[in-house]
Order: structure tokens, then C-alpha cells, then sequence
């Protein structure tokens, strides 16, 4: 298993920017505690597949405000896994062509929410 | 107990008096269950739909039943007429207009084709909406789990589901609403695309969305 804090380290020395990159989720320690070595490798893999471009995002025309930003100036990237058959997924949010702000993980409870704040409509089924 | 078959697709009997257990088990009024459980012999686990105002969350009975919650508010979807159109349900189902929009339609094919793109081979799952408002916008016709099911099956691969993307979608919107409209909501779409265009979905996006635009032109 790898350690929450250092599951955050490894992501932040991968995207090695200024900006503070923010983690967030309602039980980010605890999921990222259920993280086994080998299913962590597959995530780190992922993201340094966002750093390349390589990963499609998903981008939305909503001019309503995000913290800085508008909706519009940013994209998101989705990655879904599992761990003993339930689902979380991670949600990596950048601005566009710029830095990245926030690396959300979480069941589909709280990715519901993200999505809501995002203005993306309710997810498929 | 309630069955919804209109299309008179064949039910597989010994699942109507599991329903009924099932059914009877959830503490709603209004709760049903569709798709394969009803309708295929092998299936992989159980839909059931439990409509609600609160955000309780109800354990199921069964490992293999997957609960999903439907807020009062969203009745009017495309999806809750979908997956309520071929059920069985414990009680009549409440029902309110179809309340859908070319914006609606446009987000979800802004979120499929990422999606599709960045999971080639897992992509059945990911194109259920994007099947069903096209098939809506293109024969005014409601797909049930079922039949969705069934059109997912003939695409024989991710490319095949860009495609059929490309071919209908530009005819599909060209002929549901107001040209003026299409020319001003898809330029305005594909500006926002025109920043990202190192990406191949939002270069594919970029594209569609002119396409559409040219065709009201």
C-alpha cells in the first residue's frame, strides 16, 4: 500500500509546477491508504499520461465562475479504478494550457458533487 | 406490481418473482427494475431504480443489485423516460413530460467523445447517452434499456462509434432546430475548442461542431 502523503509527493514532483496543487475528496487518506503498489503505478502512469497529452480531457462551455476561473478556462480529466469492486475515480483538474489546480479522488458520491460544481449534468448510468 | 412492455419484448418469467422480492424489499413507493436482469438470460447485476426526494441510501438485499436514485426532479429526463419505459415496478410510476434540448444532446457528445477516445476498449458503457439522444434527435424515438442495449452491439469498435458520430450528428441537429440557432451555439462551441487542439478529441469536437454549423449555413 502506498501512504496518502506520499501518493500526493509523487503526483506533485510528476506535474513539478508553483502553483499548489490542491488534493481533495471527502476521505482522500483513507482511499488513497486502499491504494496497492501496483494499482498506484497504474495512477502515476496516467497522470504522466495527462502531462503528455495523451489523455483526452473533457472541457465545458459554462461561463460560471470556479474559484479563479471560469469554467470555460479549464478541462478535466477522469480516470475511473476500482479497489474490491468499488469504484472511485480521480479528477484532475487543469486550467487550459497552464497549471494544474486540483487532483480530486473519491467514490461516486463525491464525484457526483465535483461534476455538479463543474456544471457537467448528471453522469451515465 | 406493475410491468411496462410496450415494445412486447420477451420477459424472462422466473425473473418477474424475483423482481417482485426485490422490489418489495426497498423501503420506497416508487422503485422499479430494468434492463438485462429482465430481459437476458446471463446478466451482470441488477438495476433498480428507486425514485426519491431524500438522499437515504438504501442497502440492498443482493451484492449483485445496484441501487440508483432518482431525484423527483429529473423525471422529465430523457434517461429516467428510458430506463422506465420497459420495467417492472412496485407501484404505477409517476410521469412527467420529456424536457430535453439541443444543449442537453451537446453535452453529453462534449463528454462522450473524450471519454470513448481515452477508453477504446471499454467504451459501452461510456456511450449509452450518447446512443440514446441520438436516436431521440434522429427518430423521435425512445430507446429502452434493451433496445439501447442492442444498438450498442452493432458497433463493432470505438472507430465505428466516431463515425456514426460524424455521419448523423450534423443531419441529426441540422434538421431538429432553427439554423440561426445552430450557426450561433456551434461557432461559439467550437471557439472554445480552438484553444485545445493538440488534443484529438477536441480537435474531432472542433471539427463536428463546424460541420454542424456549416450545414445551417
Amino acid at each position: 500500500m502506498v501512504g496518502s502523503q506520499e501518493f500526493r509527493n509523487k503526483i506533485r514532483s510528476m506535474i513539478s509546477q508553483k502553483y499548489n496543487l490542491e488534493f481533495l475528496g471527502s476521505n482522500f487518506d483513507q482511499i488513497a491508504s486502499f491504494i496497492s503498489e501496483s494499482k498506484a503505478q497504474k495512477i502515476y502512469s496516467w497522470v504522466q499520461g495527462v502531462i503528455e497529452k495523451k489523455i483526452q480531457p473533457i472541457t465545458i462551455s459554462s461561463k460560471k465562475k470556479y474559484k479563479d476561473w471560469r469554467i470555460n478556462e479549464l478541462m478535466a480529466f477522469r480516470h475511473p479504478f476500482n479497489i474490491d469492486n468499488v469504484e472511485y475515480r480521480i479528477m484532475f483538474i487543469k486550467v487550459k494550457n497552464s497549471f494544474y489546480i486540483e487532483f480530486h479522488l473519491g467514490d461516486h458520491k463525491y464525484y457526483d458533487t465535483v461534476r455538479k460544481s463543474l456544471d457537467l449534468k448528471k453522469g451515465s448510468y | 406490481m406493475i410491468i411496462y412492455n410496450p415494445c412486447n419484448e420477451e420477459l424472462i418469467k422466473e425473473r418477474i418473482n424475483e423482481a417482485q422480492k426485490i422490489l418489495d424489499s426497498i423501503p420506497a413507493k416508487y422503485c422499479f427494475i430494468s434492463g438485462s436482469f429482465l430481459f437476458k438470460k446471463d446478466y451482470k447485476d441488477i438495476d433498480v431504480f428507486v425514485i426519491s426526494r431524500t438522499k437515504k441510501q438504501i442497502k440492498p438485499i443482493d451484492k449483485k443489485i445496484n441501487i440508483i436514485m432518482i431525484d423527483f426532479n429529473d423525471l422529465h429526463s430523457l434517461f429516467y423516460h428510458s430506463v422506465s419505459k420497459s420495467c417492472i415496478a412496485k407501484n404505477i410510476l409517476p410521469k412527467k413530460p420529456l424536457k430535453v434540448t439541443i444543449t442537453d444532446y451537446w453535452n453529453v457528445v462534449n463528454e462522450a467523445i473524450p471519454t470513448i477516445m481515452n477508453e477504446k476498449d471499454k467504451y459501452h458503457k461510456n456511450i449509452r447517452f450518447l446512443i440514446l439522444y441520438t436516436e431521440y434527435f434522429k427518430n423521435n424515438r425512445i430507446l429502452d434499456t434493451y433496445e439501447l442495449t442492442r444498438e450498442i452491439e452493432k458497433f463493432k469498435n470505438f472507430k465505428e462509434i466516431l463515425e456514426y458520430v460524424k455521419r448523423e450528428i450534423p443531419i441529426v441537429i441540422n434538421k431538429s432546430i432553427k439554423k440561426s440557432y445552430i450557426k450561433k451555439y456551434f461557432y461559439t462551441q467550437a471557439g472554445y475548442y480552438k484553444n485545445s487542439l493538440e488534443y484529438e478529441s477536441q480537435r474531432y469536437l472542433y471539427e463536428l461542431s463546424h460541420s454542424i454549423a456549416k450545414g445551417a449555413a
